[in-house]
């Protein structure tokens, strides 16, 4: 007779890797190719999603590391032990509106998509308004059902690109992708930082990894939940490029969306497939912005330790939805998101260079544990 | 702890009506006295000497012991109480010399009375208990303890198919009224030694038997426990039903889907039983609860095990098409209309226009009209008698349909729809499922009205995220898809064949989840 036991609130790593996964798949993509393409030659922009992606996996690692660290602590108590409690709780608060940014920045950007694919007149903010309701239903419900959301839409995000992709196939102009290495290194590594940001949502570890049934698992399925994306965007920018080439795609406001309008279904039981295409990813950015959204509230939470959940829900939500719809026109739109990206690693390799300290200090403080238990 | 309570406030309930309960007893838990005629005139006096009360007082012996037998008319099986109560009772003492009260009692018990479930107790709400159960009491005269006959004997239905789980191959057995007869289909299906059979008498007034079963060893204990308290908590004059209970039962109350499954099939009980679920019959109704359940629960019919794996997964996969083109398939076809109109291929666009022209309203008022007339019919159509019903899907159907597509109120796509979705919604095994996708379906038709295929989306995100927030009896809705599971997924949309179920599902967390023996 075996006996099995899951404690309900726990994550396995797989569930974690998917959670990585739905947090850094979202907006970023949908634009990276005409980004790409305006910086790197023919195909080689592929160079640069790896180079961001190996980038991603070795930060994603680091983090993850810290997963093990932490044990039951939240992350601002133990970071707090380490920086001094004000520094600490300064810095959690700039957490804390980086998630609120980047929350909102995903409502602003499911308005901004849908007006162009979906409606015609419903205005931006509605849709926005709309959007940002349901992100607070999920938010105020518990937090392993926001991971169980993410488990339960991924499969059809992947699943849809794979389709899109296996069927772009007859189209792609094979010629378009030679040829083969002709970009200098510097716009390269432009194009890597470019990427990079589309990749950023893995330091959700930090903040999920606490919740995983054995933290020890966590660096790998960070690293495993960044290089389901990297492969991913892979395929679309190179399907992209063999479709619409270099030249044109430069001009394409949302190439991967354009991607799911060029290919045609067996068939042809509906058409204009980027309507669905985009209904469907609309999943996986409400996942993101839903994580964001929670870890904005789990940061503000755990410095000043006050009100429930649907408190928290109150509070930033308004301030969520002011600032998306602040930026006044797409390249401040694009420009916000540059901003939001910048933070974000800012924030990301200061904990990475941090985590030898964390190490060696939680090493000692085990070292002093264990003697003074026998003593 | 897995199994977690739902409801915080229910043990403060329970605790409530603990005390109320023990006010009642100590009004009623009267002792019986040793005088015959005392004990017969406080019985009457307390049930306001009804007509079906029957007494039958008789004298037994040389001496002529004073002796009554009282039952309630109707209740009891008369012929039992004559053959194996009255006629030994009075021919064995003719030659014996008895004195002491208690030495008849003895005597009686021991050697005089044929019938074989007999009982004893010593106060009148006990007695009292027993008379409205169908039992007999027997009073003697000087013994202040009553000696209770089983003799319950009534009408009750047969067994017969059941009415709304309709299925082609397997038993045609469904549960009935009478809670017995329910019991022994179980257990002619489960000769399982740790079957354990939990009887409550629940109601306050009615105290309606109600008997939760399980197998011991197999479901996970903490459940038990979690679900005793839950049935202990209800405090209510009747639970008039499995419904009742189901609901007081249920995790949640603002959800439209069933937590709890009913079924009126002793098959699917068992089956639920085998998989370590916990079954609740209720006395008096046909339906037997089922839990935990979750989602994919609602999909399964007893009679894919019955079939082969391939015919069974296909049906399986036709279900779930089912219930996405009941929720959805009215919302589509706003959405397109209304504002997605370059979706559809441009010669059924053509000809969907074509269809429409005349159509005064708008797409989303032309789909509620057909959505709340069908509705109604349905609701009609169960109603109204059997002969009647029929002719009205008839001029449902064709007649209604016909004529507002030729006034010109709706477009013939329209009423292909609202087909295809009624269709879809008839072809679950879980009535109530049903029920909960069409309340749902309204929701979303309204959200495509306004946003279209985002407002489609949107609803749809918006159900799991109330999915992934549900629970029965700690098992969220969306396992095994949300917390993974993946060895349950044999069992879910895909009905692997028969050799490879090797075990229970994993989400229930049984105790042995080995169903077959690993060479």
């Amino acid at each position: 007779m075996s006996r099995r036991q899951y404690d309900d609130n726990r994550i396995s790593a797989p569930e974690m890797t998917i959670t990585v996964t739905s947090m850094i798949i979202g907006v970023g993509i949908l634009t990276l190719p005409r980004v790409l393409a305006g910086t790197t030659e023919s195909s080689d922009g592929w160079i640069s999603i790896a180079l961001a992606g190996c980038f991603g996996m070795l930060l994603a690692f680091i983090l993850g590391k810290y997963g093990v660290l932490l044990g039951n602590e939240t992350f601002y108590d133990f970071i707090g032990k380490l920086i001094t409690k004000p520094i600490a709780a300064g810095l959690m608060i700039v957490v804390m509106f980086y998630y609120a940014m980047y929350a909102s920045y995903e409502v602003r950007a499911i308005a901004n998509i849908s007006k162009t694919y979906l409606f015609e007149r419903t205005p931006s903010e509605a849709i926005g308004l709309t959007f940002l309701l349901i992100v607070c239903y999920a938010v105020s419900g518990s937090r392993i059902g926001i991971i169980r959301l993410n488990t339960l839409f991924l499969p059809f995000v992947v699943v849809l690109t794979m389709v899109v992709l296996f069927l772009s196939n007859t189209i792609i102009v094979w010629q378009e992708l030679k040829p083969v290495f002709v970009t200098k290194p510097g716009p390269l590594l432009t194009g890597a930082q470019e990427s990079g940001f589309t990749m950023l949502g893995f330091e959700s570890i930090l903040f999920y990894s606490t919740m995983m049934k054995r933290p020890k698992d966590a660096p790998k399925a960070a690293v495993f939940g960044v290089a389901i994306p990297v492969v991913l965007y892979m395929g679309i920018y190179l399907a992209c490029v063999g479709i619409f080439s270099q030249a044109g795609l430069q001009e394409i406001g949302y190439p991967a969306i354009e991607l799911a309008k060029e290919v045609k279904i067996p068939g042809e039981f509906f058409e204009r497939m980027e309507s669905v295409f985009f209904t469907i990813w609309i999943m996986t950015i409400f996942n993101s912005c839903t994580m964001a959204f929670d870890m904005a509230m789990h940061a503000g939470y755990s410095v000043f330790k006050k009100g429930k959940r649907i408190h928290w829900v109150i509070l930033l939500a308004p301030i969520i939805y002011y600032i998306g719809m602040m930026p006044k026109n797409v390249i401040a739109f694009a420009k916000y998101g540059s901003f939001i990206s910048y933070i974000g690693y800012g924030l990301i390799i200061l904990l990475a260079i941090l985590y030898p300290f964390a190490k060696r200090k939680v090493k000692r403080s085990w070292a002093s544990g264990s003697t003074g238990g026998n003593a | 702890m897995f199994y977690r309570s739902g409801r915080r406030n229910s043990r403060h309930r329970y605790q409530q009506g603990k005390h109320k309960r023990q006010q009642n007893n100590d009004r009623e838990a009267i002792p019986l006295v040793s005088s015959i005629n005392a004990n017969l005139d406080r019985i009457a006096g307390i049930l306001k000497a009804p007509e079906d009360l029957v007494v039958r007082s008789f004298k037994i012996g040389v001496n002529r012991h004073a002796c009554a037998i009282i039952c309630i008319d109707g209740l009891v099986d008369k012929a039992l109480i004559q053959n194996q109560v009255i006629d030994p009772l009075l021919h064995h003492f003719t030659e014996q010399q008895v004195d002491s009260a208690n030495k008849i009692a003895t005597l009686v018990v021991d050697e005089v009375l044929t019938s074989f479930d007999i009982g004893e107790n010593e106060t009148y709400e006990d007695s009292i208990g027993s008379l409205l159960s169908g039992d007999s009491v027997l009073l003697i005269e000087g013994l202040a303890t009553a000696i209770i006959i089983g003799s319950s004997g009534w009408n009750s239905r047969s067994v017969e198919e059941p009415q709304t789980e309709s299925i082609i191959r397997g038993p045609r057995e469904g549960f009935v009224e009478d809670i017995r007869t329910n019991t022994s289909l179980i257990r002619r299906r489960l000769r399982e030694p740790n079957l354990r059979l939990i009887t409550y008498k629940l109601g306050e007034r009615a105290r309606r038997t109600v008997v939760m079963m399980y197998i011991e060893g197999i479901v996970h204990p903490d459940l038990v426990e979690e679900a005793k308290r839950r049935i202990e908590s209800i405090e209510i004059d009747d639970v008039e039903g499995s419904g009742t209970i189901e609901q007081w039962m249920s995790d949640s109350f603002l959800s439209p889907f069933p937590l709890i499954a009913n079924t009126e099939r002793p098959d699917k009980v068992t089956g639920g039983l085998l998989q370590g679920r916990i079954g609740i019959l209720v006395d008096g109704d046909p339906f037997a609860l089922v839990l935990p359940i979750t989602f994919s629960s609602n999909l399964q019919s007893p009679e894919d095990y019955y079939q082969n794996w391939l015919i069974a997964t296909l049906t399986r996969i036709m279900r779930l098409g089912a219930a996405f083109l009941a929720t959805f398939l009215p919302a589509l076809y706003i959405s397109l209309l209304e504002f997605h109109h370059g979706m559809i291929p441009s010669k059924l666009a053509f000809s969907i226009a074509g269809a429409r022209e005349g159509v005064p309203f708008p797409a989303v008022v032309e789909a509620f009209i057909m959505e709340i007339t069908l509705e109604l019919l349905r609701e009609a159509g169960i109603r109204l008698p059997k002969p009647i019903g029929q002719t009205i899907g008839i001029v449902g159907g064709l007649v209604i349909g016909e004529a507002a597509v030729s006034a010109g109120i709706v477009s013939p796509v329209m009423v292909i729809v609202v087909a295809v979705t009624a269709i879809s919604s008839f072809s679950f095994p879980s009535y109530s499922f049903a029920i909960s996708l069409r309340m749902v379906r309204f929701a979303i038709m309204i959200a495509a009205a306004f946003f279209g295929l985002y407002g489609i989306i949107l609803s749809y995100i918006m159900i799991n995220i109330h999915f992934v927030n549900l629970y029965s009896f700690g098992i969220p809705y969306s396992t095994p898809f949300a917390p993974l599971f993946w060895g349950d997924w044999k069992d879910i949309i895909l009905r692997a064949p028969v050799e490879y179920l090797k075990d229970r599902p994993r989400m229930l967390q049984t105790r042995d989840s080995i169903r077959m023996k690993r060479k």
